[in-house]
């Protein structure tokens, strides 16, 4: 009884908070630029309104284009409940949940995918190609980040590879999953999520044609997303596992603020790349992951 | 019933078969079915009791006692060519019938039956002369068969190159088995591990072997010939043929000593052709030929797998060999399963349609719901994606790696890229099966043929449907299919791999379980949210865009276009174009074509190279006795000069 | 000490990638330039003591590397007044890898080498064959002659990090003498640049092809 009660306060933990990221993002942007801005809170309103709303199908579409995005949205809540969250452990924990934990995120991008290609427009077609090339380097570079945790900690379990802190290479490793962050989820300098252009857009390009409630799911998926990798980064990074419970949670919850309001900083101060500098970019991310695990290999050598 | 009773059932099934085959369909397909069943039954037999049944009746063939062995790891294979062979059974009765093909079905029937009863043959010889006979029956059967359309001049090209990589292969494995039986005095085959003066063999295997099984350098005759072979034959070939490749491979490391070097190279070898193999495949446009590159993807990662598995081996460290083991093992049954499915619905497109040309379709699943959501599941599969099979076994082999890095021996300065290349090959197989589904299935229809189409009949949905739900099965429970790895593996390595405590599989399949419950409930649910909103249509707006055409839609060419110029280097693009120009183009088109770089840029000018020396030499022999005393004299002045030099000694 | 200094050898062999990856001039040079300016820190951490020489070195090749080569550098880059984009023979996603995969390459070297205990853990050797690499790289890869120059500057500060293992057994005025050198071929190099400008229209060291005759 117990546990299920954990997992549902969990679930609901991971689903309420989501939204929260992408309004602090916006609000720094905003304060940056002098304006006032919307609401904090202006993600839940939109969800709770398209969740309200009707929907618009395409006559090319087919059953992917609704089932999509839900898939891809259950497959990114299964990936929050590998997740630990400082000191209180995951939902689920097992020797390899790092791989399931990264091959859901692939999960979720494969549905989008194909429920974006299901409309036929060109537009989304383009979106996908990007979305799905640039995926490649990032997942290069994600594997390679898992490889440095896994040097330390001699683990391939999410909770104990993300106790102890990353070491010398900590600031390598920050950097370089910083910039998967910002690509995965589609964020200046890889992509501007308000950008009006249909030409220069990726994750964009490939909602377009959603609508209603799949469009809510597609939006609070994405907005989940951007919090699994901010986790994800913070506890890779910081030495959780020296905390007990509850400093641990305010370190997390104050570092996960911190990394939103630094995707902000770099969202107001950066433009975005042109297409053809994004794998250089992301390559960028790719080495420097690569020497955190050099730097782990060093450390960890008798 | 014993495993012997079953094989002779499959035997005798299939033999008779092949007599039906010409006059009486309907009894060609009872029995074909009812071998492949008993094969199948004596397989499970083998997996599930253990011990191995071994059968030396005194026949002679060939001046050598016959001898058939079935143990853990031959009939692991045996239960994969089972199930293939009664599925591309089922499918080719309606496939490939007489309605459509007059000439060619018979004898099309014909040689299945004899490429199934071959390819069993060699999985339960445990002589090696009697091996390459097999191999050698196998061969030919597979060369008629993909030849089956023998009027195409493509269809005979690909079966000719065919024949000829394979022979290449023959001779390798002919000295390969010429020399074992030379230095162990005789040509029965089975454990011998005490001789390590057999090691250098494993070079000879590897090449043999390797040809069979298409690693990357040596996979020059695999695209054309999956391209070219009716789909039910592309399916065996590409889940069975090449698989036997691997069997050869497995079944000689786990037999005989190997070279310190051998488990490094394989997994090298692994590497690479997993990475290029999907590099190549995204430069495709042709269906079935991208699905043949996908084939050397996989091959690359079972090869990964077992080169790991080699290196534990050597250095005694079973801790991590073993998942690389199993991961290998049951990547074989894995891609086995979900690239026949593949194969088999793209032969119900091109059944459909009449071509493979995948920038010419578009928008089938209107008219075929079932082969596009089967072939969409068995792309999420090959992807690597859970909660399918394809994950499992990746996720094993991945285990393998990361607890190699972990154990910071020598094997992590390999098994470190080896990782990163199984996450770069996942992510580009993703967008390569986006690519294939996204622009054959979704959208809009791009050229007239694919509007009016039908879907295929159950004869051919049926066997789709079963290897449908095996990737389902194995991928939600895979922990019942361990004790069938086990006693693969401990005919490799006796001992090695034990109960599958070792691994997390029983949790990872409850995730999977939970996983596609809640995915199915989710999309119910989602669906019913839409419904009750209220659901207008409208044409694709597609940013407003006022006449959206279907041709305006990505093609598979521009859809890889930002991948394929990564690995420009190495697939070689040809490309003609004719950019608009002007305020007002007049016309502009764009094509481009992925040449089989390693055949058209190495093996080919070569080939051309060694024709010109032959001229050369050929002009030698010009029918002049003269000429003829001259090069007799040459001769003999040669010999004397060697005779003087090497004299003194 | 050692934890300072690796981390400023780190932070140079981190600019080498830089350069390599930088897609317009200036920032080559800027790169070369910190780069030069990192190592010229290096001496003082490395000398337990204070000593006035030791401390004049270290001014003059910070102030030659990191302002006096650079302004030069972009004097030439004015006069010359050419298009500012590095003309890449190999595009900079390959060179940043072949960059990353020589600095992995030289920290799995220098576990091999018989370094002495002192030099063991310490970054010295791995960035020296870094640098030393990552600039024949700039110098292979590009075509412009103002790169070619920084490829010569991150050559020169690789084995100026080389020099630093044997601070105590040779003096300073070695390294003195290849600055001096060095400085000298950027004059010569920017007065080349000139002249290639006037002849050609273009700093692209290809076209130098056409003197061979």
């Amino acid at each position: 009884m117990i546990a299920v009660l954990e997992l549902f306060l969990r679930l609901a933990a991971w689903l309420l908070l989501a939204p929260l990221l992408p309004g602090i993002i916006n609000r720094v942007k905003s304060w940056v630029a002098g304006r006032r801005g919307p609401p904090v809170l202006q993600l839940y309103y939109d969800l709770a309104r398209l969740w309200r709303k009707g929907i618009v199908l395409s006559t090319a579409v087919s059953p992917a284009h609704i089932a999509g995005p839900a898939l891809a949205w259950v497959a990114l809540v299964g990936a929050a409940l590998l997740l630990p969250v400082g000191q209180a452990g995951a939902t689920l924990s097992f020797r390899g949940d790092a791989l399931l934990f990264v091959y859901l995120l692939a999960f979720a991008r494969f549905c989008l995918a194909l429920a974006a290609l299901d409309t036929g427009s060109a537009f989304a077609g383009m979106g996908v190609a990007r979305e799905v090339s640039y995926a490649v380097l990032a997942e290069a570079a994600i594997i390679t980040a898992l490889l440095t945790l896994c040097v330390q900690s001699n683990s391939v379990s999410l909770v104990t590879m993300l106790a102890p802190s990353a070491g010398a290479g900590a600031a390598l490793l920050a950097a370089g999953l910083f910039g998967v962050l910002l690509a995965e989820n589609c964020r200046v300098p890889f992509d501007d999520p308000n950008t009006h252009l249909e030409l220069t857009m990726i994750h964009e390009a490939m909602v377009l044609d959603h609508s209603g409630p799949p469009l809510a799911a597609i939006l609070h998926g994405a907005a989940l997303k951007l919090l699994l990798f901010a986790v994800l980064l913070t506890e890779a990074v910081l030495p959780l596992g020296k905390l007990s419970l509850l400093p641990a949670l305010a370190a997390l919850a104050g570092s996960v603020l911190l990394v939103a309001v630094i995707a902000g900083l770099v969202e107001s101060l950066m433009a975005r790349l042109a297409f053809r500098r994004v794998p250089l970019l992301l390559t960028t991310a790719f080495v420097l992951c690569v020497f955190a695990l050099l730097v782990a290999w060093k450390g960890g050598m008798p | 019933m014993t495993p012997g009773g079953l094989l002779g059932i499959a035997g005798i099934g299939l033999t008779a078969g092949i007599l039906g085959a010409f006059k009486a369909p309907r009894l060609w397909l009872a029995a074909t079915l009812t071998g492949a069943a008993a094969a199948f039954a004596a397989a499970v037999w083998a997996l599930a009791t253990g011990p191995v049944w071994d059968w030396q009746p005194g026949f002679v063939i060939g001046g050598e006692a016959l001898h058939l062995r079935l143990d853990g790891l031959s009939a692991f294979f045996l239960l994969l060519l089972s199930v293939l062979g009664g599925a591309g059974t089922l499918y080719a009765a309606e496939y490939w019938a007489d309605r459509d093909h007059p000439v060619s079905a018979p004898s099309a029937r014909a040689w299945w039956n004899g490429l199934l009863l071959s390819m069993g043959g060699v999985l339960l010889c445990a002589n090696g002369l009697h091996f390459l006979i097999g191999w050698e029956i196998f061969t030919v059967c597979a060369y008629f068969l993909i030849t089956t359309e023998r009027q195409r001049p493509a269809a005979r090209a690909a079966g000719w190159l065919y024949l000829a990589a394979s022979h290449v292969a023959m001779v390798c494995l002919f000295a390969f088995f010429a020399l074992l039986a030379a230095r162990t005095g005789g040509w029965e085959l089975g454990p011998m591990g005490d001789r390590p003066g057999l090691a250098p063999l494993f070079w000879l295997a590897l090449v043999g072997f390797g040809l069979k099984a298409g690693l990357f350098p040596l996979h020059i005759w695999l695209p054309s010939a999956h391209a070219n072979a009716p789909s039910h034959v592309s399916a065996i070939l590409s889940g069975m043929a090449i698989k036997l490749g691997i069997y050869g491979l497995v079944r000689f490391t786990g037999w005989l000593p190997v070279p310190d070097s051998a488990g490094w190279v394989v997994a090298l070898l692994g590497v690479v052709s997993a990475v290029l193999g999907v590099a190549f495949a995204l430069g495709q446009h042709d269906l079935k030929r991208l699905l043949a590159y996908h084939s050397v993807e996989n091959i690359g990662i079972i090869l990964i797998g077992l080169g790991f598995a080699m290196i534990a081996a050597a250095q005694g460290q079973a801790a991590w060999g073993r998942l690389a083991l199993a991961g290998a093992l049951l990547h074989i049954w894995n891609h086995g399963l979900f690239k026949a499915l593949l194969f088999l619905g793209a032969g119900s497109v091109v059944h459909a349609t009449g071509t493979r040309e995948m920038s010419r379709l578009g928008g089938l699943w209107r008219a075929l719901p079932w082969t596009a959501s089967l072939f969409a599941l068995a792309a999420t599969a090959i992807a690597g994606l859970p909660p399918l099979n394809g994950f499992v076994s990746e996720w094993l082999v991945y285990l393998g790696l990361f607890d190699a890095v972990s154990a910071h021996g020598t094997a992590a300065y390999a098994a470190i890229p080896a990782a990163v290349a199984l996450g770069l090959t996942g992510a580009l197989a993703l967008a390569c099966f986006v690519k294939v589904c996204g622009v054959v299935f979704l959208g809009l229809p791009r050229t007239p043929i694919s509007r009016h189409v039908h879907e295929c009949g159950w004869r051919m949905r049926l066997p789709m449907l079963g290897l449908g739900a095996a990737c389902v099965a194995i991928g939600l429970a895979p922990v019942l299919f361990w004790p069938a790895l086990v006693s693969a593996a401990d005919a490799w390595q006796p001992g090695w791999v034990d109960d599958a405590s070792s691994t997390p599989l029983a949790t990872l399949g409850s995730f999977h379980l939970a996983l596609a419950g809640l995915v199915i409930l989710a999309a119910v649910l989602l669906w019913r949210r839409v419904k009750q909103n209220g659901i207008r249509r409208a044409g694709t707006w597609d940013c407003g865009y006022a006449a959206p055409a279907p041709r305006m839609q990505y093609t598979a060419g521009s859809f890889a276009g930002i991948i394929t110029g990564w690995f420009d280097w190495i697939l070689r693009p040809v490309r003609h174009a004719h950019l608009p120009k002007d305020n007002f183009p007049a016309r502009a088109d764009f094509a481009e074509h992925t040449p089989e770089t390693v055949l058209e840029r190495v093996i080919e000018p070569a080939g051309s190279l060694v024709q010109r020396l032959s001229l050369a030499v050929r002009r030698l022999q010009d029918g002049r006795v003269q000429a003829y005393i001259l090069y007799l004299l040459l001769g003999l002045a040669a010999l004397a000069i060697l005779a003087v030099m090497g004299g003194p000694r | 000490m050692s934890g300072a200094m690796n981390l400023l050898i780190g932070l140079a062999m981190g600019f080498s990638l830089v350069a390599l990856a930088s897609s317009r001039l200036p920032s080559v040079i800027r790169a070369a330039a910190f780069q030069g300016m990192i190592l010229g820190v290096l001496p003082l951490l490395l000398e337990a003591k204070f000593h006035w020489l030791v401390v004049a070195v270290a001014i003059g090749t910070i102030t030659v590397k990191g302002f006096v080569i650079p302004s030069l550098l972009r004097r030439a880059l004015r006069a010359a007044n050419i298009d500012r984009e590095v003309e890449p023979l190999l595009g900079f996603v390959p060179s940043l890898l072949l960059g990353a995969a020589a600095t992995v390459g030289a920290a799995a070297l220098a576990t091999v080498l018989p370094l002495r205990p002192e030099h063991a853990r310490s970054l010295l050797v791995p960035g020296a064959f870094a640098t030393v690499v990552c600039g024949f790289i700039l110098l292979i890869a590009r075509t412009k002659a103002i790169s070619q120059v920084c490829g010569y500057l991150m050559l020169e500060n690789g084995i100026y990090l080389f020099g630093l293992l044997l601070i105590n057994s040779t003096p300073l005025l070695v390294e003195a003498g290849i600055l001096l050198d060095l400085t000298v071929a950027v004059f010569v190099i920017g007065i080349i640049v000139d002249r290639i400008q006037r002849e050609f229209d273009t700093l692209d060291t290809r076209k130098l092809n056409s003197l061979r005759e």
